[in-house]
């Protein structure tokens, strides 16, 4: 303790010195002052008692530098001394500086945007209280890859037979719901919970409380933070009021903190209500007996006490109970435990593939960032060299000199994490704005959290010592007797390859291998975009309403689309409209296994794509008809039919006529009466999917739409007018009712694109940044190297070499160091592309093309960089050049 | 004149708080002939390597420190101990005293066993 409060004064010590100068000299004074009295008191002449008072003192001057010394850290003060000259020294050369800090920063800023997305989905806990006790539970049926909900009744078994858990909560992910409020209703999406929910997550409540203890069905609401602002104003008294939720009223209880949407931070949720209200909110969803049907998620908070291993040693022996007491339904169920807010491991591999992938990418452009740095630093060594030869002369030491030059690479290093971190907060926000093309909310914004501030200052400071060390070594080397003669001191005779060769062959290596990722993502890019998604575009527009949120009956939801569809159809600028339930594109929606009324085939059928549709929905997509009949006058009560595309009657009925065949899926049974063309039906790059159209007023009742339903209009000129009027039109029919997913297909179709373009986006830039980095590296290396060789080159030209001898010298020497590199970079490349190869569309990882154009792409590049320095030497004048020095 | 003493690493500052606390507020010349005259004029101080060790004191808060008028009418920085000082006065005296024993027992005449 006192050794810490001593630091600090001699620490603080290190400001105000001149007036503590002072002082101390005063105290000197009176102290000789004093013993010179003593001493004329003694009898002694006051000259005489002075020198003796000053040899008792041991000299003014060593007092004054021990006390000094005492006062002051003086290690921190040579640290500081060398700070200052090392920044002088920087800005006396604003070129090398600022060209320093822009590669670092480049690459500090590349490591930043990626590191805040490992930041994001990988290391960020759940924005809940104490996350680290807080678990996620999940079943794991034998023999599956991975892991599904809970059902209810298991749930309660859980929770009931386990000790490990202080609480052990459930709620139904996703429902969806109208709500009131101010201004126009708006479609929301919140979360079904257990009572004990917000007990067991430990959130601070911005207002109000969550659900307390046997509220199971209580018609009672937590909001979210960002719902209240919107809707409420953030009404500080809000609880205790009422809201139209679906139409029905519940009380406000509480409303949770703004970091929380969801314990998974993926779903973007906005309200909470107790699951009891589960089943009127999502009619289908909800199945409180069964025992099969998967569809609760659970949080659990461990004992003060209990470790996770224990908690899953003991979920161990409730799943063997329960498979023997429900062997029907119970046998082989495991649990599964995970911290909660993680991925799930269904999303985490792929997840973790594509950031380890982006990761080495942006490593590999740091690196050849820094590879510049440190032959930049090697330049500017060389033109020290004599400079340092004096100081270690003059009797510094090798030490004190290289600590300096490492506290300007430091420096540069510091310099280009500012710049990166200025960087990535533009990028993260630049990528929070990409949207993907899901139809339930998420949130998948990232930012610049302290972790990542964290990880860019170690990355700058590492950086600036990785770079620099070489050069700072070399550096407080030179040949003394060579470097005060001015000559090169650092060129060691006998050795062919420089340290700046190699470093040089290292960064066209890397960006051989970037290069050759990036090439596969743009030529992924350009597949995807040639991707027949088969339907149209352009000049359709669609937008969404629940007409369940707002208690419609299935009868009055089907007069209310046909009369939409009817009113849609018949404004001006329209050419046609049709009703469907979900776009195609977006990443998924109903299906089921398919396959013939009584075929004796058995198993579980082909995976098929159900879609609801109105009459009159092919022509409006532009899907093409290939046979039979579209929907037209069908009615509930008639047997139900169905158009199925190309890939059905080719997987499912094997080629056969399929008019007037029954085929059945998900236990209901469909006659097929049309065929249509095949489409692109939840993302770009998939196979070809069998896709089913069943009939929008036959199947309203019986199997409602989840996630609501889209009107979409052909229109014949502008979109933007037509929207207004569309609007006005569902308004007219019921002024309540929530519009959302407004968009025209061509916003829809872009952000199918999401992932082909996000990966090109981003490899795309850092390939070409670090392209330009390893040309900027080998044109500099060239152009040191044309000018260190200034007087034999000038020598070979007095000797009757001509200039374009000279320049073929210089090109010949960037072209072999090139030639190195790619046969260093190309395997690599080969080798790395395979973990590119799920997030390629349509093309494969060993792309021949890709392969065969980077080589000869980067040949070209490095001439380019070698011809400048080239150029310059052809044009060094011999007599000139023999008596420079 | 027999050969004076040398002074002992980090000895002076215990003898300087010692000092101190006997004395009352000193300045610095005071403090150092204090300190040879308590020696019996055995020990002889360098009066330079004072002030640094006094500086250290102050800064562990062991001391604090003032101008001030001296006997003689000169302007001069007084000494004086804190409370931590005095508390530190007896920890390091007990430790110092400690450590004189057990040297004493290593020391003294071999017994016979």
């Amino acid at each position: 303790m006192r050794k810490l409060r001593a630091f600090w004064i001699r620490l603080l010590g290190m400001i105000g010195t001149r007036r503590q100068d002072v002082e101390f000299a005063a105290e000197l004074e009176a102290h000789v002052a004093l013993h010179t009295d003593d001493g004329i008191r003694a009898g002694l002449s006051p000259p005489e008692a002075r020198r003796q008072a000053l040899i008792c003192l041991g000299g003014i001057e060593q007092t004054r530098q021990s006390y000094r010394e005492r006062r002051m850290l003086p290690w921190l003060e040579t640290l500081a001394r060398d700070f200052a000259y090392s920044l002088r020294r920087l800005l006396k050369y604003p070129a090398v500086t600022v060209i320093a800090i822009l590669s670092i920063g480049l690459g500090i800023g590349a490591n930043a945007t990626i590191f805040s997305m490992v930041s994001r989905f990988v290391l960020r806990p759940a924005p809940v209280g104490a996350p680290a006790t807080l678990l996620t539970l999940q079943t794991m049926h034998e023999g599956d890859p991975c892991c599904n909900e809970f059902p209810l009744p298991m749930y309660k078994d859980v929770r009931d037979q386990t000790a490990s858990f202080t609480n052990v909560a459930a709620y139904d992910e996703l429902i969806p719901a109208s709500i009131g409020g101010s201004g126009e209703p708006e479609r929301v999406w919140g979360q079904a919970v257990t009572p004990n929910f917000f007990e067991a997550l430990e959130l601070p409540m911005v207002a109000g409380r969550g659900f307390a203890t046997g509220e199971d069905n209580a018609e009672e609401i937590v909001l979210g933070a960002a719902l209240w602002q919107r809707r409420f104003n953030s009404d500080p008294a809000i609880a205790g009021k009422t809201v139209i939720l679906s139409g029905r009223t519940f009380t406000v209880v509480g409303v949770a903190p703004a970091t929380f949407h969801s314990v998974d931070q993926i779903l973007n949720t906005e309200f909470w209500v107790p699951l009891g209200n589960a089943p009127q909110l999502a009619p289908n969803v909800a199945n409180f007996n069964s025992r099969e049907m998967h569809w609760l998620a659970v949080v659990a908070r461990l004992k003060p006490g209990v470790t996770q291993a224990q908690a899953a040693a003991e979920l161990k022996t409730v799943a063997a109970h329960l498979a023997k007491t429900y062997p029907d339904t119970d046998k082989g169920v495991g649990f599964v435990i995970q911290q909660a807010g993680l991925l799930s491991p269904k999303q985490s591999g792929i997840m973790h593939l594509f950031l380890a992938a982006l990761g080495i990418v942006v490593l590999l452009v740091l690196f050849i960032a820094g590879a510049n740095v440190t032959n930049l630093l090697f330049a500017q060594a060389a033109g020290r060299q004599r400079d340092m030869a004096v100081r270690l002369a003059l009797g510094a030491t090798r030490g004190r000199l290289q600590r300096q030059m490492l506290i300007e690479s430091v420096l540069l290093g510091l310099g280009g994490g500012a710049l990166g971190i200025l960087l990535s907060l533009w990028s993260t926000r630049a990528l929070s704005a990409l949207h993907l093309p899901a139809p339930v909310p998420l949130n998948l914004t990232i930012s610049v959290d302290w972790r990542v501030l964290l990880y860019s200052f170690v990355l700058s400071v590492l950086c600036g010592l990785l770079f620099g060390l070489a050069p700072a070594w070399a550096a407080s080397r030179p040949l003394l007797a060579n470097a005060l003669k001015g000559e090169d001191a650092l060129a060691r005779p006998g050795r062919r390859f420089s340290l700046r060769n190699v470093l040089v062959v290292a960064q066209v290596a890397m960006s051989v291998v970037l290069l050759c990722i990036t090439a596969l993502f743009l030529r992924s890019l350009e597949s995807a975009s040639g991707i027949d998604i088969g339907f149209r575009s352009d000049h359709l527009l669609a937008m969404s309403v629940d007409p369940r949120l707002h208690s419609y009956t299935p009868e009055r939801t089907a007069s209310f689309l046909t009369q939409l569809r009817e009113r849609a159809a018949a404004l001006p600028g329209v050419t046609s409209a049709a009703i469907t339930d979900t776009l195609p594109l977006s990443l998924g929606g109903r299906s089921d296994g398919f396959s013939i009324v009584g075929a004796p085939d058995g198993g579980e059928g082909v995976s098929t794509d159900l879609y609801m549709a109105s009459p009159g929905l092919l022509e409006t997509m532009g899907i093409p008809q290939i046979a039979g009949s579209d929907f037209n006058k069908e009615t509930a009560a008639e047997p139900k039919i169905a158009v199925v595309n190309q890939a059905f009657v080719d997987r499912v009925l094997h080629g056969r006529n399929p008019i007037g065949v029954l085929v059945s899926g998900g236990g209901v049974n469909y006659r097929i009466i049309g065929i249509a063309g095949n489409i692109k039906s939840r993302s770009l790059g998939e196979e070809t999917r069998a896709v089913l159209y069943r009939s929008m007023v036959q199947n309203v009742g019986s199997d409602p739409a989840l996630l609501g339903y889209t009107v979409v209009v052909h229109t014949a000129g502008n979109q933007a007018g037509v929207k207004e009027e569309l609007r006005r039109q569902i308004h007219g029919l019921d002024p309540s009712m929530a519009i959302f997913n407004e968009q025209t297909m061509e916003e829809h179709v872009r952000n199918a694109y999401f992932l082909p373009r996000l990966a090109a986006t981003l490899f795309g830039t850092f390939g070409f940044i670090g392209l330009v980095l390893a040309a900027v590296g080998l044109y500099g290396v060239m152009s040191c190297s044309v000018s260190r060789r200034t007087r034999e080159i000038g020598i070979r030209m007095a000797m009757g070499a001509r200039p374009g001898t000279v320049e073929r010298l210089v090109l010949r020497q960037g072209l072999v160091l090139t030639l190195i590199a790619i046969a260093l970079g190309w395997p690599a490349a080969w080798m790395l592309a395979k973990v590119a190869a799920s997030f390629l569309y349509g093309i494969q990882p060993h792309d021949v093309f890709t392969f065969a154009i980077v080589p000869p792409f980067l040949i070209a590049i490095a001439l380019f960089a070698c011809w400048i320095p080239a150029r310059r030497a052809a044009c060094i004048d011999p007599m000139q050049a023999l008596r420079t020095e | 004149m027999g050969e004076k003493t040398d002074i002992w690493q980090g000895t002076l500052a215990l003898m300087a708080l010692r000092t101190l606390e006997t004395m009352g507020p000193q300045h610095g010349y005071g403090l150092a002939r204090r300190i040879e005259q308590t020696s019996g004029d055995q020990l002889q101080l360098n009066y330079g390597t004072l002030y640094p060790a006094l500086l250290k004191l102050e800064q562990e808060g062991f001391i604090r420190s003032r101008w001030g008028v001296s006997e003689n009418n000169r302007r001069a920085k007084f000494y004086e101990l804190t409370k931590a000082g005095h508390r530190q006065v007896i920890k390091a005296a007990a430790e110092w005293e400690q450590t004189t024993a057990i040297l004493a027992l290593f020391l003294a005449p071999a017994e016979e066993a």
